[in-house]
């Protein structure tokens, strides 16, 4: 599953990082998701954000093209996998999420074994044509209620 | 007092924690999550979990001292609250926060002032424990390091 690209130390597994945005409002909430990334597993770099308008800049798909974004374009333009984290167990919320697009949902709060789960969704892509260099993907982990528009617009981010 | 009197002290002070209900099992998760490579994880999540849940309750005792109260805005504070304390386990916080809720839904603003009180009465209590249980830490950690010289 995890095509080795020869990198350089082998830190990771297979020479593959998973970069995770976290979008959550709160911001105990979004160390405690940090740490319990960074202990699960040496792969996972991870950018915490505050709200999904900031989520949005961070991912360069803003309409301003003046904005910079930090991750860099060429991994925008894969599918990015989006998982709801919600303290709320409602399952019209839940499913009306999956419709839009999310890969899955996790309950707040989140322990371990949820976020073991979420190495299965860092899934590579096609054969990338560059050598000798990380492959990178971007995993979006976002809070249900985290922006002021109630409804994440998840199509936006599935860009191929 | 000795390396091994301190971790006593602060085992004795977690567990009675745990058992009057003050700390549910999520404050295990973050207990698993301190080791070498974060040392001050718990202290750093305490700190953080105090200060954010100071901000939302002087929020809060601004909102219902309105004429007209926005219940909106008083759940959405309530909400995030639940959040955190849920997410540190913070467990007697968090129920104050669900009893909060309901009174909001009502729009009942008696009940909400009541509710405030309780929560603020769970936090305070939390925090003069958390309080001890930094300086505990920080005293453990001091003489930690001295041994690694």
């Amino acid at each position: 599953m995890e095509e080795g690209e020869g990198s350089n130390g082998g830190v990771f597994e297979g020479g593959l990082e998973v970069r995770v945005l976290v979008v959550d409002d709160s911001p105990v909430e979004r160390r405690m998701v940090e740490g319990l990334l960074k202990k699960s597993g040496a792969m996972f770099q991870v950018i915490a954000v505050d709200s999904g308008k900031r989520a949005m800049e961070v991912l360069g798909l803003t309409d301003d093209k003046a904005e910079h974004p930090t991750v860099d374009e060429q991994s925008c333009r894969k599918p990015i996998p989006v998982i709801i984290m919600s303290s709320e167990n409602e399952p019209h919320r839940i499913s009306r999420c999956r419709a839009i697009g999310a890969e899955d949902f996790i309950l707040k709060p989140l322990q371990t074994n949820d976020v073991l789960r979420l190495r299965s969704y860092a899934r590579p892509t096609e054969l990338s044509p560059r050598t000798g260099t990380k492959r990178k993907m971007t995993l979006e982990l976002m809070a249900e209620n985290s922006s002021s528009d109630r409804r994440p617009r998840l199509t936006g981010l599935a860009v191929s | 007092m000795s390396l091994m009197a301190l971790r006593e002290q602060l085992n004795g002070l977690v567990n009675s924690m745990f058992l009057e209900g003050l700390l549910d099992d999520q404050f295990e998760q973050l207990q698993m999550l301190q080791d070498e490579s974060s040392p001050g994880f718990i202290a750093e999540l305490i700190t953080l979990f105090c200060g954010d849940s100071e901000r939302i309750l002087a929020e809060l005792t601004k909102l219902l001292d309105q004429a007209v109260v926005d219940y909106q805005k008083v759940d959405a504070f309530v909400h995030q609250l639940k959040g955190s304390s849920s997410s540190v386990g913070a467990q007697h916080v968090k129920l104050a926060c669900v009893q909060f809720r309901q009174f909001c839904e009502e729009h009942n603003k008696e009940g909400c002032l009541r509710a405030l009180n309780v929560v603020k009465h769970e936090y305070y209590l939390l925090r003069g424990k958390f309080d001890t249980m930094l300086q505990l830490e920080q005293r453990i950690q001091a003489y930690e390091s001295k041994q690694q010289i």
